[in-house]
């Protein structure tokens, strides 16, 4: 029942749903984000005219509003939950809530509240189209302010405090963006200057993050010691104490404005969660840090379907609430009465809660290093599940920082990593982990320059992870064949030489939200799917067409000796090979089938024609049969009978 | 399918097996019988019912197997005949577990005894794996006249013969009783000759065979095919330059999960109230005797629309008048059933190359799960030609590469990353999944190797950077840790140290051996062993720190990292007051002083009066302001909209209260609303915000929060009930 903190983490990390929150933890784990627009003449001038096709179009305000349109579109795909609100600061025009439009008396002067802060809705989505894309302002809401006196930012301020106080109560995280290009908004007004500093503080103490995403004009520099900096908090203890720099936005360097917004923004999209904090790191007996962990990878799935309820005047999320019942009377069962048991030859049984609670003892949770190995030892395929990022934190043992650092260095200098014992969190299960180095951003030899410098908690699988594979003893290609591959795979580099995820949205989610969009909005269907992660069959046909031709040629050429090779040596073994019998000749005369079905008929097609005429065929194994199949390009889908009667079709038809 | 099995346990019952032999505490029998619960349980737990188990008896003091007609079969008795094994067979079986009067009984019968029941349960011809298991002291009488027709008709069933005996010699395991009785000592000769007769034979003792339980056993499962399909570079059907190999993928690493455990409830006998059975159950420590005592719990939904007019301003709709759909944000897309797949891609079968990288520019750390193989189709030696060609030359050329794969129409592509692995004749690629863009959150992270301040300088000496003796001390603490070579392998040379095939899963194995002893032991409490191979790498190596002691000492000198005490952490968090530029807001608003917490700014206000108050009076009187407001807010909630309000309200006052060691003034608020919720005075029934009050850990301070308060965690659980007094 309104559970949502537990459901979020479900969200997080489906493997770990039944750990507990961490202690004390009563905020609910949503974000709530206001987008503070400066709407003045500044900010709504159009950027100096330019022949150039790169050259900005937009202005200040519009770019503003096509990146908050983008962002609120990417919210809803990555945090459904999350709330979204947009203010417009220094109009001509006030709204707050249900106030009237433009009418005078409004408690906050030159704020006008565009979409109130809310998980955003489909209206909201529109309205922001249509004024970004369409330029359609009906409620001319886009005019600043025509009188000498400009906005108050103590209004501005407060305004956005009554909207995360009455909208967001209780979220773990509240952030006002506030995206201005004037650093001095109160030039020698000194008692609106304090009374900012003091509307400033009320947020700070109320738990809102001010993030400000400044713009530079023209060269200027935006300053912030002449406002900004009696209104912006930094907790020092965040990030081993580092400060995170503020970077201005500014059009030029071959970036748009809009560009190089939405990338100072993207950086701050997500609220900085930690999925788990202070974690103790022991590097050896007596040698203990601390850091936090966090998800920087993350599978994002199309959200599940729900129910809607049709009957009212508009449909309605129809929200489900489970009730236990007893499976065999059927009558309601309170929680108090649920146990957890397990099932075991037939029957259940059961451990009471403190032996529950041995069975989770782990003996704390921690992150323990037992070692270290050369990071070669690595095997390319011991991968289970994603990986934590880590990042010293100072609030539990100072010097954390350097210490991190000074292992960070080390792994990367030696090409080492750590080998260690984490239970990430309170009931969490005992993982082992690589300890992995990733290299700073701006290094060129990162190979993810879109992932931050850290360490990296790899989860290894267990011997209970590994699956067997029949390893058939496979032929290596001659050094020719390689020969001709080379040039190949040479010429069909990824841009850059690197895999960069940014340039692979996730097909099937986009598709889902924007068919959902373009029916939420009551707009066309698009009718084709952008997905760019299909190949450029084009590009490698034109760059490497000639030298595949002519590695399939020899592969042929191959091929045919090798057939005639294995078919004798075959025969050879089929003839005293009597200790395992049945299977191998059988499957021998599959493959048999399919080298001569290759050269054109001969005696194996004979064995099958054979075979279909005395109704043996059906005396093979599915296995063998789906062999044969496979290696006449027919489909091995379907149960034995089907894979039988294909067969005998084929050869029917073919024979 | 092949894997049927038929098994006999043959148990030595005999009276000198209820003796504690050796310096052990425990009987012999109880010890014995630890491998063999063990190794049934692992039966019971599978629920298979092609797995048969038997069970003999010998040296029992009644006799009862179907040979007892004949000389010599005496004293021998069937405990279980053979068929699939249930939780209640094993109860049973476990009433009869108990030593005997009785010193005669032959083993050598029993074995033939137990022959025959295989033989008849699991004809010659049919394909089983068939097996005795006996365990003895081997104090009993033994024939050995007829060891040859025996063995041969063993032989002839393909039964394998494991015979393990309490305190037998063991040169292999390095085992040898001292003063050993005569009788055994013979018997021990005749029963290894037995077995060395056999094909198939085991002749141990059973101190291994204990220790040896210790060791996870890993579930094997099949190879499981996750593509059959074309591996493409180019499109084959728009170019013929196109390069097409059939290929196979199977599974690399499957993440294995411990056993669920279910929701249950306990039945109900009749028709009785719940609190009845709420009471069986909690009397019982463990499985019921009778057992089937337990039901599964099922949930049934209900749906709840909004709706200003009800009463809480929501109503219940039927399940059948609701219409599948999507959210998108907040509003509902409503999609009908004929459109289903509307949102969904149209994909065809696909597994194409997109292009190639460097191995230096990949990181690992951003695969996003478990790892396939791919291997050529069989028996296809263009394709197996072309995939070595692409396996040599990745390897060669130090690339990896990038391919788009749909593993059947309609399904969602994935990019993944295939790697090439080159064994002595074995080559295949390896393939992890990638994140797609959505997949990334960019979290903004300081740098590690210098600081950057406020006005953009660049440290690189700092407290938060490493000293060059710090350096100096990590590089030879990770040196000197190296475990590359720490471990052995069979042959007792060094090896990898927590090799993956050496590492098993805490919590897999821990549920199982837990859910084994269980069921032995219904009324014994389970206590997780806090060593043992399960806990092995919970630790580094005791010889691995003494050896690189003196590099961990320097480390730590070094390093100076200093445990800050926990009192000492919510005071660093308040120096945090200032903004960037250090400004004393508090000194502003000190010039105004606001004197009365107002509802709308309550937090703020709240927390400012706390920070300037100077005695004890100001802080009552903010916390009685805060009190007010956090009661208006629930009074005048529609529903429960302002509830998370007032747990925010009542959060920062628990906090702060906490903080200013005065836990004393937010508990008595809470008496008095407890007080005013149970008697409905706040505007109705709030029943709901005082769950989720208590849900949120809201309740009492407790002593273990504040040294100052004095009220215990269970006079705080207790307080949270509504319904007493």
């Amino acid at each position: 029942m309104g559970d949502r903190g537990h459901e979020y983490r479900r969200d997080e990390d489906e493997d770990e749903a039944d750990e507990e929150m961490d202690e004390s933890d009563f905020k609910s784990q949503k974000d709530a984000v206001i987008f503070a627009i400066d709407v003045s003449k500044s900010m709504l001038k159009p950027p100096p005219a330019s022949d150039s096709k790169k050259a900005d179009k937009d202005s200040a305000v519009a770019a503003s509003l096509k990146c908050a349109y983008q962002i609120m579109q990417q919210r809803i795909i990555s945090q459904p939950k999350d709330m979204m609100g947009i203010l417009f600061f220094g109009t001509e025009k006030s709204k707050f809530r249900d106030e009237a439009n433009g009418r005078g008396g409004s408690g906050y002067p030159h704020c006008y509240l565009f979409a109130d802060l809310d998980v955003p809705a489909a209206e909201d989505v529109k309205a922001l189209k249509d004024l970004v894309e369409e330029g359609e302002d009906p409620d001319e809401v886009l005019t600043p302010a025509s009188g000498s006196e400009g906005v108050a930012m103590a209004n501005v301020l407060f305004c956005a405090n009554q909207i995360f106080t009455t909208n967001a109560p209780n979220f773990g995280s509240r952030r006002l963006f506030i995206i201005t290009d004037n650093d001095d908004p109160h030039h020698g007004d000194k008692t609106a200057r304090s009374a900012a500093a003091v509307r400033a503080k009320d947020l700070y103490d109320l738990g809102v993050v001010i993030e400000l995403f400044p713009i530079s004009r023209e060269g200027d520099k935006f300053d912030l010691s002449k406002f900004y900096d009696d209104i912006i908090y930094r907790d020092p203890a965040a990030d081993g104490g580092n400060a995170e720099e503020i970077k201005s936005s500014k059009s030029g360097d071959g970036l748009t404005l809009l560009t190089s917004l939405i990338s100072n923004i993207n950086s701050k999209q997500t609220p900085k969660r930690a999925y788990f904090s202070n974690l103790p790191m022991e590097l050896a007996p007596g040698m203990t840090i601390s850091v936090n962990g966090y998800i920087l990878l993350h599978s994002q799935k199309p959200a599940r379907t729900c129910y809607i309820w049709l009957d009212g005047e508009k449909p309605q999320l129809a929200t489900g609430e489970t009730t236990r019942v007893d499976a065999d009377s059927t009558r309601a069962v309170d929680k108090s009465e649920v146990k957890k048991a397990y099932k075991f030859g037939g029957e259940y049984v059961y451990f009471s809660p403190e032996e529950q609670k041995t069975l989770k003892d782990w003996g704390g949770k921690g992150l323990r290093i037992i070692g270290f190995k050369p990071r070669s030892m690595l095997p390319s395929w011991a991968s289970v599940k994603k990986s934590f990022f880590i990042f010293p934190s100072e609030a539990d043992y100072v010097g954390s920082t350097r210490v991190f650092s000074a292992l960070w260095q080390k792994l990367l200098k030696s090409e080492k990593m750590a080998i260690a014992w984490l239970v990430s969190r309170t009931n969490a299960n005992p993982l082992l982990v690589a300890v992995l180095p990733t290299k700073a951003q701006t290094d060129d030899e990162s190979g993810t320059p879109f992932l931050p410098a850290g360490l990296w908690l790899y989860p290894l699988p267990f011997a209970d992870d590994l699956r067997e594979i029949d390893r058939k003893e496979t032929i290596k290609c001659s050094n020719e064949l390689i020969d001709r591959m080379r040039p190949i795979v040479q010429n069909l580099q990824l841009p850059k030489a690197m895999y960069n995820p940014a340039k692979y949205p996730n097909p099937a989610l986009q598709w889902h939200y924007k068919i959902l969009q373009a029916l939420a909005l009551e707009e066309e269907v698009p009718e084709h799917p952008e997905d760019a992660t299909k190949p450029k069959y084009k590009a490698i046909n034109n760059r490497v067409g000639g030298y595949m031709v002519e590695f399939k040629e020899k592969v042929e050429e191959e091929a045919g000796g090798l057939q005639k090779s294995r078919a004798t040596k075959r025969e050879l073994e089929d003839d005293d090979d009597d200790a395992r019998p049945a299977k191998k000749s059988k499957a021998a005369a599959g493959s048999k089938g399919k080298a001569d079905g290759a050269n054109g008929g001969g005696s194996s097609n004979a064995q099958l024609k054979k075979a279909v005429e005395q109704q043996t065929l059906s005396k093979m194994k599915v296995n063998e049969l789906k062999d044969i199949l496979g290696a006449k390009g027919l489909s091995t889908a379907g149960k034995k009978a089907d894979l039988v009667e294909r067969l005998e079709q084929w050869v029917e038809e073919n024979v | 399918m092949a894997d049927k099995e038929a098994t006999v346990y043959i148990v030595d019952l005999g009276s000198s097996m209820g003796e504690c032999h050796n310096g052990r505490v425990e009987s012999d029998l109880d010890w014995s019988m630890r491998y063999i619960w063990d190794k049934i349980c692992t039966t019971v737990a599978a629920s298979r019912k092609t797995w048969l188990v038997g069970v003999l008896g010998l040296r029992t003091d009644n006799t009862s197997n179907p040979l007892q007609e004949n000389d010599g079969y005496e004293n021998i008795s069937v405990l279980q005949e053979i068929g699939p094994m249930t939780m209640t067979s094993l109860k049973e079986l476990q009433g009869s577990i108990k030593a005997s009067e009785s010193m005669s009984g032959d083993a050598i019968s029993a074995i033939i005894v137990a022959t025959d029941m295989i033989g008849k349960a699991a004809p010659k011809r049919l394909k089983f794996k068939r097996r005795i298991i006996l365990v003895t002291d081997a104090q009993g009488p033994i024939d050995s006249d007829d060891f040859d027709d025996i063995s041969n008709q063993i032989n002839d069933l393909g039964i394998e013969l494991i015979i393990i005996g309490v305190d037998f010699d063991d040169p292999d395991y390095g085992f040898k009783e001292e003063d050993k009785p005569s009788i055994k000592a013979n018997n021990e000769k005749l029963l290894q000759s037995l077995v060395d007769k056999c094909e198939n034979g085991v002749f141990g003792t059973i101190a291994q065979a204990v220790e040896e339980l210790e060791m996870p056993r890993v579930k094997p499962v099949k190879p499981y095919k996750t593509y059959d399909g074309p591996l493409t570079l180019g499109d084959p059907s728009l170019y013929e330059s196109a390069i097409s190999i059939n290929v196979e993928r199977y599974f690399k690493t499957k993440q294995a999960r411990p056993v669920a455990a279910s929701t249950v409830v306990v039945k109900s006998e009749t028709d009785g109230g719940p609190s009845q059975s709420t009471q069986t159950l909690d009397d019982m420590d463990g499985i019921e005797a009778t057992g089937g005592n337990f039901a599964a719990v099922k949930n049934a939904r209900t749906y709840r629309v909004n709706d200003p007019d009800a009463p809480g301003g929501k109503k219940d709709v039927e399940f059948e008048s609701l219409a599948k759909g999507y959210e998108y944000g907040r509003t509902a897309v409503h999609i009908s059933e004929s459109e289903y797949n509307i949102t969904k891609l149209e994909t065809v079968k696909d597994f194409s190359i997109i292009g190639f990288i460097p191995m230096d520019k990949y990181e690992p750390v951003i695969n996003m799960g478990e790892a396939c193989v791919i291997m050529a189709r069989k028996f296809s030696e263009k394709d197996e030609l072309t995939l070595s060609a692409l396996i040599h030359t990745l390897y060669e050329v130090e690339s990896y590469a990038v391919a788009r794969f749909v593993a059947k129409d309609t399904k969602e592509p994935q990019l993944l990353l295939l790697m090439p692995s080159i064994e002595p004749d074995f080559e295949c690629l390896y393939d992890v999944p990638l994140p797609f863009a959505e997949d990334v959150r960019t979290y903004q992270f300081p740098p590690l190797d210098k600081v950057i301040t406020i006005t953009g300088g660049v440290l690189t000496k700092h407290r938060l950077l490493p000293t060059d003796d710090l350096s100096q001390a990590m590089s030879d603490y990770v040196d000197a840790m190296d475990i590359s070579t720490l471990g052995t392998d069979d042959e007792g040379n060094p090896a990898e140290y927590a090799a993956i095939d050496d590492t098993y899963s805490p919590i897999i194995h821990r549920v199982n051996q837990a859910i084994r002893f269980r069921a032995v032991h219904s009324d014994e409490p389970f206590e997780a062993p806090t060593g043992g191979v399960l806990m092995r790498y919970a630790q580094p190596s005791q010889d691995l720190i003494k050896k690189a002691k003196s590099e961990i000492d320097a480390l730590i000198e070094a390093a100076d990292v200093k445990k800050v005490p926990p009192k000492a952490k919510g005071k660093r968090a308040r120096e945090a007051n200032k903004p960037m530029s250090g400004l004393d807001v508090d000194a502003l608003l000190g010039q105004n002083k606001r004197t009365k917490i107002s509802a709308d700014n309550a937090i703020p206000e709240f927390k400012q009066a706390l920070n300037s108050s100077e005695d004890v009076k100001q802080i009552e009187e903010a916390a009685k302001q805060m009190g007010e407001v956090i009661r208006s807010i629930i009074a005048s909630s529609t529903g429960d909209s302002g509830y998370d309000r007032a747990l925010e309200n009542l959060g920062v006052m628990r906090g702060e209260l906490i903080a200013l060691e005065e836990p004393g003034l937010y508990n008595s608020f809470l008496e008095d609303l407890k007080e005013k919720v149970r008697d409905e005075k706040l505007g109705g029934d709030r029943k709901l915000l005082w769950w989720k009050l208590g849900k949120s850990g809201l309740g009492l301070v407790t002593d273990r929060e504040s040294d100052i308060s004095t009220v215990t965690q269970t006079a705080a659980e207790e307080f949270q009930r509504l319904s007493k007094k």
